[in-house]
């Protein structure tokens, strides 16, 4: 059996639209909508998301989990839309761009634009890399 | 689709790898120009940098190439859309300055290529940066 890599040869394509719809309908309306087991759904137990412009990194879905907590606790609306997605599964990944709005509790809305590298394994993101135009806000959460 | 796919999965790596990337290492900027439309965007969207047509990606590159004596991409992770004709790469740009200084980033491209009479280049180009904006 093959070691599994970022994109690596030896993964089972999924069908195109699975790629979309874990990203939109399944991941980001998650975090919209601030249902965390639907985000936490979508990563492997042992998945690592890692936020590449602050060099933030998250191991396993715990530490996802207390890092959405906080981000959920921390901003009272949060919008990701105006998706392009870089979809491919011979390689089983797919990199998205997208614009976020989100607003600080009591204060003003704030626009990002990020980009997200999602790696899979079998069905689930293993591996996550996020960039965004400005401050971090995938902070550690109290785990 | 946002623009009609002509380009294989092969050759859309080939295109940003060896046409693009290669011959930005090499400094050669009629080269790597040649990659682009005449009204391509190039943007880097973790700094809020947009510049609109080949003029002025042409001063981008110049002042680049004028900053940083040896500049390597290296380690490419590719994600390939073939059906929409849009390829995303991550990799490790390597920037050498004259005083010894090594400038390490860990970046992402992402680029949405167009047919033409000349065969497909690049429309649009958007680029995450780990660090410092370079590409001013």
């Amino acid at each position: 059996m093959q070691t599994w890599t970022e994109g690596g040869a030896g993964q089972a394509p999924l069908p195109y639209p699975v790629y979309i719809d874990i990203v939109t309908k399944r991941y980001f309306d998650g975090v919209d909508n601030k249902h965390m087991d639907q985000v936490l759904d979508c990563f492997t137990p042992d998945a690592v998301l890692t936020e590449v412009t602050s060099n933030t990194v998250h191991h396993g879905r715990e530490a996802i989990r207390a890092m959405f907590v906080r981000l959920f606790t921390d901003f009272e609306n949060i919008w990701h839309g105006n998706f392009v997605h870089t979809a491919d599964p011979e390689s089983n990944a797919i990199c998205s761009q997208f614009t976020v709005l989100i607003t600080p509790n009591g204060g003003d809305e704030l626009r990002y634009e990020n980009c997200n590298r999602f790696y899979l394994k079998d069905r689930l993101f293993h591996r996550v890399y996020v960039y965004m135009s400005g401050d971090n806000l995938l902070k550690e959460g109290d785990a | 689709m946002q623009y009609e796919p002509v380009m294989t999965r092969a050759e859309l790596i080939d295109f940003a790898l060896n046409k693009y990337f290669a011959r930005v290492d090499a400094k050669d900027m009629e080269g790597a120009l040649s990659c682009f439309h005449d009204t391509a965007l190039f943007c880097v969207q973790t700094a809020f940098t947009r510049h609109s047509g080949k003029a002025e990606i042409r001063r981008m590159f110049e002042d680049f190439f004028g900053a940083y004596e040896t500049i390597i991409h290296r380690d490419f992770t590719c994600t390939v859309d073939e059906a929409n004709g849009r390829i995303t790469a991550s990799f490790v740009a390597e920037l050498h300055d004259a005083a010894g200084q090594v400038t390490l980033l860990t970046n992402t491209n992402f680029w949405r290529l167009r047919p033409g009479p000349d065969g497909a280049k690049f429309q649009e180009v958007y680029v995450y940066m780990s660090g410092a904006n370079v590409l001013v």
